[in-house]
C-alpha cells in the first residue's frame, strides 16, 4: 500500500488537510497528530480532502468520527470531501454518511462552513 | 731504580682505573638493576591491570543473560574507568529510529562533546546532574563530533593532549575541562552499535596506547552482549504481541458456536477463517423459541485483546436481548444503547442480525453497518441483495442510530439460499494485491447454491483459497449460509 502523504493548508478560517495514499493503522497516527494539533490551537473548522485517498481502514474511519464529534462540540466540524466511489461505498455501508458531513467538492464544504 | 716510581705511578693509575671501572660497572649494574626492577614493577602492575581487567570483563558478562541493557552498560563503564584510570565516561548507543547516537550510560562529570552547556547550568542546584541530563537528552548525529567520527570510521581515537586539539570542545569551567580523551567504537559483525568514551585520567597523565588496547578489548566484549540484548528486546516485544494475539484468539474461539445447531426445515453452514492479525469476526445462531432462529454475523473494528473484549460484550448483549425480543431491529437498538454508553468512542461493531421464522419462512433482516446479505432464489441465476439501512453499533447516539435503522422482510421459498459474510472474504488479496471482490464471491455462491448451504460454503472456501494462494490474510474471513429445505 502507498504511504499516506498528509499536507495541511490554511485558508482563512478553515484548515484543509489533504490526504494522498492509504490510511491504515500505521499511517493513521500521523493524521491523528495533525488533527490533534489543529484542535489544540483552537482550529475546529477542518476539511479533509480525500481526493488522493485510495484506502481507509475501518478503525481510521471510526477515529475520524471522534474528531468530527469533538470539533462540533467546539463549534466547528470535520467535513470530508472528494471521496472516491470505493471509499464512499465503505462509508455508506457502515452508515457513517449519517454522522459525517460529506461533500463532493471542496468549495461546497467551504461554503457550508461560511453559511453555517 | 728508575722504574720504581714509574711502576708505582702505573700501579696507582691502574688502581685508579680499576676503581673507576669497577665503580662505573657497579654504577652501571645498579642502574641496570634499578631499570629492571622498575620494568618488573611496571610489568607486574600491567599484569595486575590485565588480570584485573580480565576479571572485570568476566564479571560484566558472566550474568549478561539476565541483566538488562542499562545495568550492563553502567557496569561496562565502571570497569572502563577502572581499567584506564579515567575520571568520567559515557557509552553512546546507536538509535535506529533517530538515526543518531544517544548516551545510554554516563558516569562521573562527563563534559558534553557537542554543543555548549546551556545557560541554566549556572543556576542548576546539582551541576553534575544538570550536565548528565544534558548529555542524555542531546542526540549525536552520524559524523558529528568525535563520537560521530569514531563511529563513522569505526576506529579508536586517542587524544593525549586534548586541550590543543581543535576537535575537542574547550570549557571555562574547571570541572568540564577535557585534558585527555579516548574513544573506541563498539562493533558487531561490521555494524557500529555505539561508542565508548572515557576522559581525563585521575592521575593527571594522558591516556596511553595501552589504555586504548584495553578499552577496545572491553568494548569488543560489550558489543557482543549489546547485540544480543537488542535481539532479546525485540524478541520480548514479539513474544508479548504473540501472547496478546493468542489470548485474543482464545477469547474469540470461545465465543464462536461450538457446533452448528440442527433446525428443522433449514440447512445451516458457517465458517470462520482466522487471520494473522485478529480482525474480530463473530457469528452466532440463537434459538429464540420453537419457531424463531436468530442469525448474527459481526465484525469488530478493534484488533487484538481490545477487539476480542468488544466482541464478548456485543455477544452478551445480543444474546440477552435476542432471548426476549423477536424483532431484530429492536434487538440491535438495545445493543447499540449499551455499546454507545460503554465502549470507546472511536470503536464500533458492524453487525447483521436476522430472525428466521422456520414455519412461515419469513426472514427479517436488520443491518447495523454490515455487509448486505445475498439472497439466491431457487432456479434463478441472479441474486437479490437485501438492503436495509442502518449504522454500525456503538458509534452513534440513540436518536441517530434508531433514526437510521430500518428492517427488511423477505419471504423465502424452499431451495432459496441466503449468505452473509464479513469484508475479509471479499477483500481477501492475492500475491499481486488484487482483491477477490464481490463479483467473484457471488459467482462462487450461485454456482453451488443448488446443492445447498454446505456446498456454497465449500465452493467459496475452495475458490477463495485458490485465488489467494499461499498469501497470509490480514483480516478474518467469515461466511454463513442457510437454505430453506422442502
Amino acid at each position: 500500500m502507498r504511504e499516506c502523504i498528509i499536507k495541511k493548508e490554511e485558508a482563512d478560517e478553515l484548515d484543509i488537510v489533504r490526504l494522498d495514499g492509504a490510511l491504515d493503522s500505521y499511517s493513521f497516527p500521523r493524521l491523528e497528530t495533525t488533527l490533534n494539533g489543529l484542535r489544540d490551537s483552537q482550529r475546529n473548522r477542518v476539511i479533509l480532502d480525500c481526493g488522493g485517498l485510495d484506502y481507509i481502514s475501518s478503525a481510521a474511519l471510526g477515529a475520524l468520527i471522534g474528531f468530527a464529534r469533538r470539533a462540533r462540540e467546539n463549534g466547528g466540524d470535520l467535513k470530508l470531501v472528494r471521496l472516491s466511489p470505493k471509499i464512499y461505498n465503505i462509508v455508506e455501508l457502515l452508515g457513517f454518511h449519517k454522522i459525517l458531513e460529506i461533500h463532493s467538492e471542496l468549495d461546497e464544504a467551504a461554503a457550508k462552513f461560511r453559511n453555517g | 731504580m728508575m722504574e720504581q716510581p714509574a711502576s708505582g705511578a702505573f700501579l696507582a693509575t691502574f688502581l685508579f682505573f680499576l676503581l673507576a671501572l669497577t665503580s662505573g660497572a657497579l654504577f652501571f649494574a645498579v642502574n641496570v638493576i634499578r631499570r629492571l626492577r622498575r620494568e618488573r614493577d611496571e610489568l607486574n602492575h600491567q599484569k595486575e591491570v590485565i588480570f584485573g581487567f580480565i576479571h572485570d570483563v568476566g564479571d560484566v558478562f558472566v550474568h549478561s543473560e539476565d541483566v538488562d541493557l542499562d545495568r550492563m552498560l553502567s557496569r561496562v563503564l565502571f570497569y572502563a574507568e577502572r581499567t584506564t584510570h579515567a575520571g568520567a565516561g559515557a557509552v553512546y548507543l546507536y538509535d535506529k529510529t533517530e538515526d543518531a547516537f544517544r548516551a545510554r550510560a554516563v558516569s562521573g562529570i562527563f563534559p558534553p562533546l557537542t554543543g555548549e552547556p546551556d545557560a541554566r547550568l549556572e543556576k542548576a542546584v546539582s551541576k553534575s546532574q544538570h550536565i548528565e541530563r544534558l548529555i542524555r537528552a542531546r542526540p549525536i548525529r552520524r559524523g558529528e563530533g568525535l563520537v560521530g567520527e569514531a563511529a563513522d570510521f569505526g576506529v579508536p581515537i586517542l587524544i593525549e593532549d586534548a586541550e590543543r586539539d581543535p576537535r575537542v570542545p574547550q570549557y571555562d569551567h574547571e570541572f568540564l575541562r577535557i585534558r585527555s580523551i579516548l574513544l573506541v567504537p563498539m562493533r558487531f559483525l561490521q555494524r557500529i552499535l555505539g561508542v565508548l568514551v572515557v576522559v581525563n585520567r585521575v592521575d593527571g597523565r594522558p591516556f596511553i596506547q595501552a589504555d586504548l588496547s584495553l578499552l577496545q578489548a572491553l568494548a569488543d566484549q560489550a558489543s557482543v552482549s549489546i547485540h544480543y540484548a537488542g535481539l532479546r528486546d525485540s524478541l520480548d516485544e514479539k513474544q508479548r504481541i504473540d501472547h496478546d494475539l493468542h489470548v485474543a484468539r482464545q477469547i474469540q474461539t470461545a465465543l464462536l458456536p461450538k457446533a452448528i445447531p440442527r433446525v428443522e426445515g433449514v440447512e445451516l453452514a458457517a465458517f470462520n477463517h482466522p487471520a494473522q492479525e485478529i480482525g474480530g469476526d463473530y457469528y452466532d445462531f440463537i434459538r429464540i423459541d420453537e419457531e424463531h432462529l436468530g442469525i448474527a454475523i459481526a465484525d469488530v473494528s478493534g484488533k487484538g485483546i481490545v477487539g476480542a473484549i468488544m466482541m464478548a460484550i456485543s455477544r452478551s448483549v445480543l444474546r440477552a436481548q435476542a432471548a426476549v425480543n423477536r424483532n431484530p431491529s429492536e434487538v440491535l437498538m438495545a445493543v447499540n444503547r449499551v455499546m454507545f454508553e460503554d465502549i470507546a468512542e472511536d470503536m464500533f461493531v458492524s453487525m447483521l442480525y436476522m430472525v428466521l421464522n422456520v414455519r412461515t419462512r419469513e426472514l427479517v433482516v436488520a443491518r447495523a453497518g454490515h455487509e448486505r446479505p445475498a439472497w439466491s432464489r431457487a432456479h434463478e441465476k441472479s441474486f437479490t441483495i437485501i438492503d436495509s439501512p442502518g449504522l454500525a453499533l456503538g458509534i452513534a447516539d440513540k436518536e441517530t442510530f434508531e433514526g437510521a435503522l430500518r428492517e427488511e422482510t423477505v419471504r423465502l421459498k424452499p431451495g432459496d439460499v441466503v449468505v452473509a459474510y464479513t469484508d475479509g472474504v471479499t477483500e481477501a488479496m492475492d500475491e499481486g494485491g488484487e482483491e477477490w471482490g464481490v463479483d467473484r464471491f457471488l459467482g462462487a455462491v450461485s454456482n453451488a447454491a443448488p446443492d445447498g448451504a454446505n456446498a456454497v460454503l465449500n465452493n467459496v472456501q475452495q475458490r477463495l483459497m485458490r485465488f489467494v494462494g499461499g498469501v497470509e490474510q490480514y483480516d478474518d474471513m467469515t461466511l454463513l449460509a442457510l437454505r430453506i429445505l422442502e
